[in-house]
């Protein structure tokens, strides 16, 4: 008889290899549009900026602030989305009485950062190489921004999943609220440019908290909007992580019952 | 042994929860016995037969498993986008067989004559081939109970004549639970018979009296 340890750690490892699999080779040159997809976001409205002759963002290079928003909101939004789907998509393999949804749901969100973390990397040296100073100042603070904006990812994840699972209709809920969340995250224009009392509403969002951060840890002068805090990403992430395991605790059944 | 306690299941519909399908049932399964299920169409032998094998869960009651139970024979889940290959490597992998893989694929792919195709994706295959693959996966594990519902009218007539030599075979070795209409191939396989009617099951020690119980109350 294997341990109940061994027996995770063996489906933990399969359920990576099976979704790495699918997620770089499932179509013709998968893990090729993986890369050009935040690319072209970044090129597009480096290309905007660049039209209104804005060349940079509190202190910082128009062109590497997007880069560090992009890549972190990145971080969030497709660990989130993955894990939102991880008990769908692996429908079949629940036949193995070994596999259990919150397995699945933890190794898509690890997969998620692993790819990103080598996409970021690609993306750092290639503006990098084209002349732009994108060079982490304070890699620790990057890291640990990057590690909230995973884990509140992972937390929003594992709740949507299973809500989605007891009311299906919410699936059309949480696909449109991903854009309005884009738009108010301060990815793609300042928040700092907000008047006050607006602001402050705006900052309730953790992933603002989280992206503004990964930016301070690439450019230690970068004007960031007040009152960015790693503490509520952090108390935000733990929350909804706690949540989504609560719920997954209490609904376990119902993600797999017929 | 399989203890089986208490369970109830029902099915959620598009309206709200449906019948009871399983009310109550209360069986010890010994190890090493071959059982057959017995029972009319939507008895609930299928339903049965996934919760003692853990693919489904019971409303109420719960199953105690003191050994390796097989999934549902021929009905092992499969990606679609992956290969034959791929897909058998996730399987070994998920049984811990990670140090035979090798040897696990060998038989895969031997037994399922799959040939090339094994490494072409799933989705490309035709059914029987589908059917084979998931024959070959099913008998590639050693489990102390088989778990089979209608297995074994899968693939051509030569496969067929493979699959059931391999079957026979399991059955002496290891313990089998099986739900199939063909009374000649309850009788072949089994000794017990569980017959269940009206959301109970009723356990006979000889599949003959099973099936005997279950004919008087069929109307002539």
């Amino acid at each position: 008889m294997r341990s109940p340890l061994s027996v995770t750690v063996a489906v933990w490892r399969a359920i990576f290899l099976r979704e790495a699999l699918d997620r770089l080779f499932r179509e013709r040159g998968a893990w090729f549009w993986l890369l050009i997809e935040p690319l072209t976001h970044i090129g597009f409205l480096a290309f905007l900026w660049g039209v209104m002759r804005r060349t940079e963002m509190g202190g910082m290079d128009v062109v590497v602030w997007l880069m560090v928003g992009m890549l972190a909101f990145f971080l969030f939004r497709r660990t989130g989305v993955q894990v939102m789907y991880s008990v769908d998509c692996n429908r079949p393999l629940f036949v193995y009485r070994q596999v259990k949804p919150f397995d699945t749901a933890i190794v898509r969100g690890g997969l998620e950062a692993f790819i990103l973390v080598f996409e970021s990397m690609i993306i750092i040296t290639i503006v990098n190489l084209l002349g732009r100073d994108a060079i982490p100042g304070d890699p620790l603070l990057v890291l640990g921004a990057a590690g909230g904006l995973w884990l509140f990812g992972m937390g929003y994840g594992l709740i949507t999943s299973v809500l989605m699972e007891l009311v299906p209709e919410l699936e059309h809920i949480f696909k449109i609220l991903m854009l309005p969340l884009y738009m108010i995250s301060g990815v793609i224009w300042p928040l700092a440019s907000i008047p006050l009392p607006y602001r402050d509403y705006l900052m309730v969002n953790p992933v603002a908290h989280g992206i503004e951060a990964v930016r301070l840890g690439f450019l230690s002068h970068y004007h960031a909007t007040p009152g960015v805090s790693l503490w509520y990403l952090y108390g935000c992430a733990t929350v909804s992580l706690f949540l989504g395991l609560l719920l997954y605790r209490r609904y376990v059944l119902r993600l797999v019952m017929q | 042994m399989i203890h089986i306690e208490d369970v109830h299941k029902r099915y959620k519909t598009d309206h709200g929860m449906g019948r009871w399908v399983l009310q109550g049932i209360t069986l010890t399964i010994p190890a090493r016995t071959n059982v057959g299920l017995i029972g009319v169409n939507g008895a609930g032998k299928s339903t049965l037969l996934r919760i003692i094998g853990g693919m489904d869960f019971p409303n109420k009651g719960r199953v105690v498993r003191q050994c390796r139970v097989s999934w549902p024979m021929g009905q092992g889940g499969l990606e679609g986008t992956l290969t034959g290959r791929q897909n058998a490597k996730f399987v070994c992998r998920v049984h811990g067989r990670q140090d035979d893989l090798a040897d696990r694929l060998a038989f895969v792919q031997g037994f399922s004559e799959l040939g090339e195709a094994f490494d072409e994706p799933i989705k490309t295959y035709s059914t029987g081939m589908r059917a084979r693959l998931q024959f070959a996966l099913s008998l590639a594990f050693d489990f102390d109970v088989y778990i089979s519902d209608e297995v074994t009218a899968a693939g051509d007539a030569a496969f067929r004549k493979k699959t059931a030599a391999a079957f026979r075979d399991m059955a002496d070795r290891a313990g089998l639970i099986m739900v199939a209409h063909d009374e000649g191939t309850l009788k072949q396989f089994c000794q017990a018979g569980i017959w269940i009617n009206e959301g109970k099951a009723h356990w006979f020690d000889r599949i003959d009296d099973a099936l005997r119980a279950y004919r008087e109350t069929i109307p002539k």
